[in-house]
This record gives structure tokens, sequence and C-alpha cells, in this order.
């Protein structure tokens, strides 16, 4: 328990912690993320690449889902905007990708706009399937629409340079990927201290509440969906740099509900929670992997077959499990563990 | 004239199954408030069983549901109680959250045990064409429009008259209230479940006798959800009448559109009834507006 712990100044109210063990811990972890790719072998740099870019997924959807509490099961729809709008700017049209980067943010923000202006006198169930709707929408326009998109045929990404740098290779793509990851966790804990966040958890904690005290629930809404869909758009992009093949297959139903899973297991609303959340189902197909490997070959023809199926159960069973026994999630998880530990031997 | 007559036929046959799957949304929905998003998983899941038990014993059409109607039963109940029960008092969103999970559990467990291959599954119904009004149709065709038929003035009757159905209403209607006259609610809970499941096997046998036996079956359950959001979420004939509409729509997009329109046109109608008329054609209009 900490005592004699004042805030006396405004900076000190409006400090992200004030804790310098947090700072100091949060700097170890930062030299040793930025470390890594000296330490560790290529298949885990990949590994951990992937978790950064479901950490910038997931922290986009925590804002939508976690902090303005609009459920959308439409998030592959928003990351195939994304990765196709930097894929097609990229190979059809020659834009550099420190261009394209953020216009798949941008054309996915404005693509949100069409299912959030009709979203805005829905809640709840009714927006859920809504997104889901929009999801397909998307697919299909994108098989349809093959003067653009290439239809079922996918594109092909390579050559993202940079100052003669490829981008998407190992190092590269790593060090953009984490800058990427940085920035996009610190705008989401700012914007969630500033009037922007507060107003999104008076939406989701009670609407009418919300209205009453002055809140325009259509702008915040509005800003929700947009600013969540940019941030996901962008990893949508990031996808398409890292796989370097964007095609339909990849933005299956099964994407939407992965990224409710890690936000739901991260612990709602927090975004340290969807970045808990994000590492652990990025490791967890990893983890069954070598389970498999401990039991069973792993190229038995029962894994390769089922491959997909186990890990939709994997999915499934982690969703229900942490709402039935632990809807904080992980965070909350983390909290107990921290209260235990500065408590004990006392009790609370 | 020929043409728009066979889009129709072909529409009646496709929206009955959609009308039957989205009665089991209804249900569910209308007494405990969840929509189930593994509706589409419980009807795969029951198609799958009755084809194991049709192969197994030689069944006919008939035989064949008085066993698989039951076994469904004992499924949406054992998944009432397990999964949906103990989450009782916890928010809508966390109860939702988890049927989809449930849906991708069940999804994959299904396709673990009967293999990625379609079968050809035809539930002991003949297979000899015959014809009606100038249109040929197949028995199995006409099989799933009598269902709906059936089911629908079934779930009318039931829901007005019977004990049970008044019931399910006044939970709908109000559940602390239906609670203080005497009603279990918990019971009639599992009740819409184990009849919710009861539909969507035989959704799911007259599906997989007219088109396939195939893994992604589970995806008609989506499919069906523009006939509950027209029909109405809380409205079981409602919704059964709309999944002949949708049904309808689909094949003439199809027929005068263009081709791939199939799939989305239902969802393009969800959003513009979502945005002209929320609570759908035959629902409850109760959705507040802020």
């Amino acid at each position: 328990m900490r005592t004699g712990h004042f805030k006396e100044r405004t900076a000190q109210l409006v400090a992200l912690s004030d804790s310098k063990v947090v700072w100091s811990f949060a700097g170890l972890l930062l030299a040793l993320v930025l470390a890594a790719p000296f330490l560790i072998g290529n298949y885990q740099v990949t590994l951990l690449v992937s978790a950064m870019i479901a950490i910038v997924g997931a922290v986009g959807l925590n804002m939508l889902t976690g902090t303005t509490g609009l459920i959308s099961l439409g998030q592959a729809g928003f990351l195939a905007v994304g990765a196709y709008t930097n894929a097609i700017l990229m190979m059809d049209h020659g834009w550099p990708v420190w261009l394209s980067l953020p216009a798949a943010g941008v054309v996915s923000a404005l693509v949100s706009l069409l299912v959030g202006v009709p979203s805005l006198r829905l809640k709840g169930l009714y927006l859920a399937i809504t997104t889901l709707a929009f999801a397909f929408i998307i697919n299909h326009v994108i098989l349809y629409a093959e003067w653009l998109t290439h239809g079922p045929n996918g594109i092909f990404v390579s050559g993202a340079k940079v100052m003669g740098v490829d981008l998407q290779r190992g190092k590269a793509l790593y060090y953009l990927t984490f800058g990427i990851t940085v920035l996009v966790v610190f705008a989401a804990l700012n914007i969630q201290r500033s009037r922007v966040g507060r107003a999104w958890m008076a939406i989701r904690d009670h609407d009418i509440a919300a209205r009453v005290m002055g809140v325009d629930l259509l702008r915040y809404k509005l800003y929700a969906f947009m600013v969540s869909s940019f941030i996901v758009g962008i990893a949508g992009a990031l996808i398409s740099l890292q796989i370097r093949f964007v095609n339909i297959d990849v933005f299956a139903l099964i994407l939407s509900i992965e990224a409710l899973a890690i936000i739901i297991l991260g612990g709602l609303g927090s975004i340290a929670g969807a970045i808990l959340g994000a590492i652990f189902l990025s490791l967890l197909p990893e983890a069954i992997r070598l389970f498999f490997d401990a039991f069973a070959d792993t190229n038995s023809s029962f894994y390769t077959t089922y491959v997909y199926e186990i890990r939709g159960i994997t999915y499934g069973i982690v969703i229900i499990a942490f709402l039935r026994l632990k809807p904080e999630g992980l965070i909350g998880l983390w909290r107990d563990v921290r209260k235990y530990w500065s408590n004990w031997p006392l009790a609370y | 004239m020929d043409f728009l007559l066979l889009l129709l036929a072909s529409g009646l046959v496709s929206g009955a199954a959609y009308g039957l799957i989205a009665m089991g949304f209804a249900l569910i929905f209308k007494s405990t408030g969840v929509v189930n998003f593994a509706q589409g998983e419980l009807v795969m899941l029951t198609a799958y069983i009755s084809f194991t038990l049709y192969s197994t014993f030689d069944l006919s059409f008939f035989p064949l549901m008085l066993v698989t109607i039951p076994i469904s039963m004992a499924i949406g109940l054992a998944l009432e109680r397990l999964f949906i029960r103990p989450m009782l008092g916890e928010p809508i969103f966390a109860i939702v959250m988890v049927t989809v999970g449930l849906a991708v559990v069940l999804r994959g467990i299904t396709i673990m045990i009967w293999g990625p291959d379609p079968f050809n599954f035809n539930a002991g119904i003949p297979t000899e064409v015959v014809e009606l009004g100038g249109v040929p149709f197949y028995p199995a065709q006409l099989y799933l429009i009598g269902a709906l038929a059936v089911l629908t003035a079934a779930g009318w009757a039931f829901l007005r008259f019977s004990r049970m159905g008044i019931a399910m209403r006044a939970v709908a209607a109000n559940e602390t209230a239906a609670l203080l006259v005497g009603i279990s609610v918990s019971r009639i809970h599992a009740i819409a479940w184990m009849l919710s499941a009861a539909i969507a096997s035989i959704a799911g046998v007259l599906f997989a006798a007219n088109f396939k036996l195939a893994p992604d079956l589970w995806f008609q359950g989506l499919r069906s959800f523009p006939a509950v959001i027209l029909g109405g979420m809380d409205s079981v004939i409602g919704s059964a009448v709309a999944g002949l509409v949708i049904g309808v729509i689909e094949n003439l997009f199809q027929g005068y559109v263009g081709q791939g329109l199939r799939e989305i046109s239902g969802f393009i109608v969800i959003v513009i009834v979502l945005m002209v008329r929320p609570f759908g054609l035959f629902g409850s209009r109760d959705i507040e507006r802020v």
C-alpha cells in the first residue's frame, strides 16, 4: 500500500503514471523489445511482428467496443479495406509506402462512416448485426470489383522501400511495426483521458445520461468509428506488408471473432488489456503447435487438415472461459495479483 | 415469365429455409433477449447427427425426424444449461459473446467429427420431380415449404393458446412481472432453447436434403439474419414470413441485377431496414432512440 501519496499539481493528475517503478519497467520493456531482433531468431521476430500488428488492431477495436461500447463484428471488413488500400495504392498506382500506409487508415476511416451513419440509431445487438452485414458486403465488393481489386486473384505486395531499405524484410519490418505500435498505444492512452475519451466512456456507461450532460452522441459515436477504423486500417496495411499478399480469404469472419476474443481476453476498455490479450492470442496458435508437437506429429494429416478448426475452437473456448470465470480479463487478473502482492499477508 | 416463375419458386424454397432458421433465432430472442449467434451451428450439428442416424439405420423422413428432434432438443437444453444459464445476470453483451464463442467451438467440433467433405443426404425423401402449376419441384422442396407452413401455424397456435406459449410471451413482455405471477422464467428459457434447437434440426435436415450437407452449412445461420431483422427480432411468425420475402428478393437480385449480388442483397436489406424501421415489419416498437 502506498502512503503519503498526494497530488498537488494539475500535471500530476493528468500524468500517464506517477510511479517511477512503472516508468522504469516500461523503459526496460521498450529497450528489450528494441534489442529483440538481435537476440532471437528470424522466426520469433516474425511472431513478434504478428503480435504487434494484433496489438494495433486490438487497440483500435478496443476504442470502439471497449471504450465507447459499440460492438463491432465487422473488424475483418475494416482490416480488408486497409490492406487492400495499401496494396492497390502501392502496386497499381506506385505510391511510396510512407504515403500509402496513412492513406490506408484514412480510407478505412472514411469507409467506416458508411457503416457508422446508419448505425447511429442502433446499439448493442443491432449494431453487431449491422457491422457483420458490413463485413460481408465489403468482402463481396472486393470479390466482384475486379477492375479495382483484381477480384479472387488477390494482389502481391512487394517493393515497399524507403531510402533503399526494404520495409518488408526482417528487422526493417520489425522496427516499422514497433514504431507504429508505440505511436498507436500512446495516441490511444492520450485520447482516452481527453475530453473525447471521457465522452466515449459516458456513452458506453449510459447514453441517455451522456446526452443529458451535453455529449453530442452523433459526433462522438462517429469519432469513435473513425478513429478506431483509422487504426484498424493501418493494422490491415501492416498485415498486407507482412504477408506480402492480400486475398479475400485472409479476411474471413474468424478474424473479427479473433479481434473480439483479444479484447475480451485482455479486459474490455483497457489499453494494457488489449496489449496483453493481443500478445496472448497471437502466441496461442504457437502454443497449440508446441502442444501437438509434444504429443503427436504436427505433420500428421489430422493436424494439417483441421488446423483452422483447432484455432477456432481455442478462440471460442478462450472467449467463453474468460466471460464466465474472469470477465475483467487478463488485466483484471494482473490487478488481483498486484493487490495481493502489496497487501500480503493481509487479505485486503 | 417462365424465368420469373422459376426464380420465384426457387426463391420461396431457399426463403423457407431462411424462415425456419430465423424462427429459431426469434424464439430465443423473444424469451431470453439474447441473439443466438450459434443458431447456424446448431442447424449444422443437428443436420450432421441426422445424417449419421440416416446412414446407420436407413430410416425414411418422418421416423428420422422423430428421432432427430428429441436429440436436438436435448442438445439445446444442454447448451442452455452449461453455457447460458451460468451467465444469467451478466450483461447481454457477455451472453451474446458466449454464443459467438459457442458458435466457433460447435463449428470446429462438427467439422472435425464429420470431415471437410460434403455429403449427399436426401433424408429419406423421394426424388421424383413433381409439377405444380407448370413449375417443376423436387419433393424435398415441397417438404421444406410445407414444414415452414406447418411450423408457422403451430408456432402461432402455441404462442396464442397454449399455457406454455402464453407464459413465454409473458416472460418476453416483462421478466420480473412474469416471475411474480409464478412463471418459472428459467424453465421458459430452457424450453425456448429446446424448441429453437428442434426447429433448427428441421431446418438443417431439409436444407441438406435440398442442397448439400457441407461444412459451410453454418453460414446459412448468418444468411438468415436479414429475415430476422426484416421480420422483427421478437416476432416468431414475422421471421418466418420475412424468410420467404428475403429468399425471393435474393433470387430476383441474382436473376435481374447481377451475379454475386445474391449473397449480399440480404445484408443490404438489413442495413435499409435498420435505418428505416429498426424493429422490423412485425416486431414490437420498443427500441429507444437517442
